[in-house]
């Protein structure tokens, strides 16, 4: 069967009921996609399938022939950033960064279909993905200001709007 | 300042959001092969017989391990603090918790390395395990551990408890106008990285081993792999140092040293990569803590004296256990400064999955314990919280319970901080207060003694 | 039956580096012929950020752009030991290390400058990537130059090696517990209050708002600190109210085996979190840092177990704080129970959860 990955025609040999993180990870080498769990339960391993975000642990490649999957590598490349890749820097929403290939692709799914940055929209979309560094607050910021349309500088980053400093004297430094 | 302070972004944020990080379970070699482990399915019971011959003679399997292949199989992993080691890598006599691994078979497919498991016959007797920490210290408890027995007994030699002896506690309680117990118990957490466990091991043509490890500790775990294999470091590289997440759970990497074995029997590339399951079932997590805090108050609000008994639920084996139970004694007694303590701790044996490292590693369970605690004294006193908090905050120069005098504690700013944050109201006199070391209505008769000096 | 809000705090201490110390770190760094600067550490990032922490230290020590630097952990073939990332060591111990290596080839770029520019090293400084005479700025020569001509001139290497001990506590004195030297790198300090909302008929816990305080030493990176801060208030959260592997302990019944079964906070109903961070530089750090990744989760379980009490009168002593317990202390509650002995002037709270009420084995008690 074929499928159109990243833009790119591929052409499946895998057992019809393979899941397609499978294919894609074990047979095509796309390795972006995680399974961090296999079972629906992390969302590690979202990508876009015909635009729409989908489990790909849980998703058999037969259903899929001619469709068009989107993985994280296929929204933008280090010299041409996506928007939502760029604000996921600036905004500091990736830290270990293995769950941030299927939160970037599930979060461009949330601001491609009209998502505001409502923060409570923001999280009920995307409560299926787990994150276990951020405590999701960075996360939460940055796909607002992807929706909100913010440029962001790659080159540096944000504080959260909830962080205040205070020094006090202290010993040498 | 220029660099340090400056809001950069992460070295490796652009590989992170855009896929091409590459992590453990992203590494491919031509003619890997996949592993996975048979685990024990009860809680303690006696292997009584082993055979592997029906996995070993399966189509695609290239490497059955049991015990008997591990040149090392016990290894302590704080063998370098006095500490032995009671873990064998593979079970061998006993499984004492359910899931701990029997054999790892190393196949052309993960699917056919299962199968090969299902295939390798265990005969067990099973044995009345033990669960409750409360009841471990009890004549006719089931026996857990092999080399300790039901708690640990090596604590600087032959101790079978971790002890802090500060001040005269009896007279602070003798002293005391409020007497306040409390038992806490913390529960088991699981580290939950989004990465489960994962290791590639690759024998490498000149005889050495390539490791593509998720360790946060390389050279820990270059350590734990060599001393099993009794091998050389030379001959060991460790390959890592981008890790899924960690919290802790990636410091004693089971998966690193079998996944090697399984390399060298095979004379191939092998990957080890833990489901979900395994790591919520059989991976190390936080331990459960039991502690029972009794404090000797005055009625103006000074804890004069603390007594302690921690019962620290370690699972099956010590792995990290007596170090958490010893940095927990060191800091019994919170951010307060408390003089006269009597602290006792055990480490005891469970039959449930050794516990390891986790965030806050033997002192969230403990945290938790002394403020729930002081809550309910300064209730009992009828004191403002913030109040009491603030008058047995500890101050420059005042000493840890190991004796060790305070060189920049803020417990005293940190607060007035909260309370501003808050919107809680602080007297003149509680806003006026400073870590400063203590004087005047601050350093009242009992708290002289404690006072250090130097400072760190 | 209604919602009561309630208000509680905590605080804590936490150290920074392995208990009882003697956890070496150690780094080496090389300049290239073009002055860039190649940084070897054998310190895994685990997401904490390691490779950016110990990259700024290692430009602001040498005097040169961030993105000058390449940081390389990546085996043990290359990089020297790093005990590891945990114990909150990774920015302070391991930091220290490539702080101490970058210092050697900062000297070293000097004398090289000096030689170049015929002048005492003492004059020279270094910053943004160009050696210049103190008080006379137009004189001046490019780290890349002086690597070059190191190279090519000189014949020498520019290089550093750094390791950071902070020498092991002797052995415990087994009676009193005392050590002998401070068996900590430095302690950090905070403070954590929760605001939360019980149902009392369901006995659900809402937490609303945790306000946290952090002496955080030295921001190495303030984005970076506050990713821990907030990363640890949610793992806190999750140990307070809903986390746990075994949800009938002692029993080892009814274990969550996946993401569905255990259930850890979700993006979904987060409490508002602020921070107040707290600048209280350490003696022993880089630049004044204090490890915090560690003690970021540790604040906020009782926190809302105190918050809780506040709203609705009952303690819990046992964690997680599900609703079955909340609605078993309420019930106890409402049936005049739940109270803790009193006696004198004792109180002892919990009696039925003591060792002593399980076995005769080990006697303890007020």
């Amino acid at each position: 069967m074929e499928l159109n990955v990243n833009s790119v025609a591929r052409t499946v040999q895998s057992p019809p009921l393979t899941s397609l993180l499978t294919v894609l990870r074990e047979e095509l080498d796309i390795t972006s996609p995680k399974a961090g769990c296999e079972s629906g339960g992390c969302g590690a391993c979202t990508v876009l399938v015909d635009g729409q975000p989908r489990r790909s642990c849980l998703t058999a490649v037969c259903t899929l022939d001619g469709a068009d999957v989107v993985t994280v590598e296929g929204l933008g490349t280090p010299e041409d950033l996506s928007r939502v890749q760029q604000a996921f820097i600036h905004h500091y929403a990736a830290q270990c960064g293995f769950c941030s290939d299927g939160m970037v692709v599930a979060a461009t799914a949330y601001v491609n279909g009209g998502g505001t940055d409502d923060t409570d929209a923001i999280g009920e979309a995307l409560a299926g993905h787990f994150c276990r560094c951020t405590g999701y607050v960075k996360i939460l910021e940055a796909v607002a200001a992807a929706a909100r349309g913010d440029e962001c500088d790659v080159g540096s980053t944000a504080s959260s709007a909830n962080n205040t400093y205070v020094s006090i004297a202290g010993g040498e430094s | 300042m220029k660099v340090v302070g400056a809001r950069l972004p992460r070295y490796d944020g652009v590989g992170h959001v855009t896929g091409r990080t590459t992590y453990v379970d992203d590494v491919r070699l031509p003619g890997m092969l996949h592993a996975a482990a048979l685990r024990s399915p009860h809680h303690n019971a006696r292997i009584t017989h082993v055979d592997t011959g029906a996995a070993e003679a399966m189509a695609g399997v290239h490497a059955v391990l049991t015990h008997a292949d591990v040149p090392l199989l016990v290894h302590g992993h704080l063998s370098g603090a006095g500490i032995p080691g009671d873990e064998p890598l593979l079970a061998k006599d006993y499984v004492r918790y359910r899931g701990q691994p029997i054999a790892l078979v190393a196949a052309d497919t993960v699917d056919i390395a299962r199968a090969a498991c299902a295939a390798i016959e265990v005969d067990y007797e099973e044995l009345p395990a033990l669960f409750d920490v409360r009841l471990a210290f009890d004549d006719d408890a089931p026996v857990v551990n092999d080399t300790f027995g039901n708690w640990y007994n090596k604590y600087e030699g032959d101790l079978d408890v971790r002890q802090i002896r500060k001040g005269d506690t009896e007279a602070a309680f003798d002293a005391a106008d409020l007497i306040v117990s409390g038992v806490y118990r913390t529960q088991s957490q699981e580290q939950v990285p989004l990465e489960t466990q994962v290791c590639v091991a690759v024998p490498e043509p000149d005889g050495r081993l390539t490791i593509h490890t998720c360790t946060q500790a390389m050279y820990f775990s270059l350590g734990v792999v060599c001393s099993h294999l009794q091998m050389p470091m030379s001959e060991v590289k460790m390959v890592g140092g981008t890790v899924g997440g960690g919290f802790g759970g990636k410091v004693d990497t089971a998966s690193d040293p079998l996944t090697a074995l399984a390399a060298l029997k095979s004379g191939r590339p092998v990957k080890w990569r833990w489901t979900r399951e395994e790591e919520m079932l059989a991976s190390g997590n936080r331990g459960p803590w039991h502690m029972e805090i009794i404090d000797a108050v005055s009625s103006d609000g000074w804890i004069l004296g603390r007594k302690m008994l921690t019962v620290h639920d370690a699972g099956a084996y010590g792995r990290f256990s007596v170090y958490g139970l010893t940095k927990h004694s060191f800091h019994h007694t919170g951010a307060y400064s408390i003089p006269n303590l009597h602290f006792d701790g055990y480490v005891v044996f469970t039959n449930r999955i050794p516990t390891t490292a986790m965030r806050g590693y033997g002192i969230t369970g403990l945290a938790t314990a002394i403020e729930v605690h002081a809550e309910r004294v300064a209730r009992e006193l009828g004191m403002d919280p913030y109040e009491f908090r603030l008058k047995n905050a500890n101050r420059v120069n005042d000493t840890s319970p190991n004796r060790i005098a305070y060189e920049d504690p803020s417990t005293v700013e940190v607060l007035q901080s909260l309370a501003s944050a808050t919107g809680s109201e602080l007297s003149d006199e509680l806003r006026a207060m400073s870590r400063d070391e203590r004087s005047g209505d601050m350093l009242p008769d009992h708290l002289v003694a404690q006072i250090g000096s130097g400072g760190h | 039956m209604a919602l009561h809000r309630g208000n509680g705090l905590a605080t804590i201490e936490y150290p920074t580096g392995m208990n009882q110390n003697g956890d070496p770190s150690q780094a080496w760094i090389k300049v290239k012929p073009d002055g860039r600067v190649d940084v070897f550490s054998g310190t895994s990032d685990i997401g904490n950020g390691s490779k950016t922490v110990q990259s700024q230290i290692v430009a602001e020590t040498i005097g040169v752009p961030y993105d000058w630097i390449t940081y390389d952990n990546s085996n043990t073939d290359s990089s020297p030991m790093c005990t590891g990332t945990f114990a909150s060591r990774a920015t302070f111990v391991a930091g220290n290390a490539v702080l101490k290596a970058a210092r050697q080839v900062r000297e070293r770029i000097l004398a090289i400058a000096a030689r170049e520019l015929e002048i005492d090293p003492a004059d020279l400084e270094v910053a943004d990537g160009a050696v210049s005479v103190k008080g006379t700025p137009a004189k001046s020569m490019g780290v890349d130059e002086v690597a070059g001509a190191a190279t090519f001139v000189h014949g020498e290497l520019l290089t550093g090696d750094g390791a950071h001990l902070n020498p092991g506590a002797a052995i415990v004195d087994p009676e009193s517990g005392e050590v002998d030297k401070p068996p900590h790198a430095a302690i950090s300090y905070a403070a954590c209050a929760a605001t939360v909302e019980v149902d009392d008929e369901t006995g659900d816990v809402r937490v609303l708002e945790l306000t946290q305080v952090y002496d955080i030493g030295r921001a190495m990176n303030p984005t970076l600190v506050e990713g821990q801060i907030e990363g640890g208030a949610v793992m806190g959260l999750g140990f307070g109210v809903l986390e746990t592997c075994y949800p009938y302990y002692p029993s080892v019944e009814h274990r969550g085996d996946g993401m569905n079964t255990y259930h850890v906070p979700t993006m979904s109903g987060l409490p508002e979190i602020n921070n107040v961070l707290m600048e209280n530089p350490s003696s022993g750090g880089p630049y004044g840092a204090k490890g915090i990744g560690e003690m970021a989760n540790n604040g906020q379980p009782a926190a809302i177990a105190n918050a809780i009490y506040d709203a609705v009168g009952v303690w819990i002593s046992e964690f997680p704080i599900t609703p079955e317990r909340v609605l078993a202390a309420l019930d106890a509650k409402r049936e005049g129970g739940g109270e803790p002995r009193r006696e004198g002037r004792v109180v002892a709270f919990d009696e039925e959860l003591s060792i002593s009420a399980a076995t005769s084995a080990k006697s303890w008690g007020p």
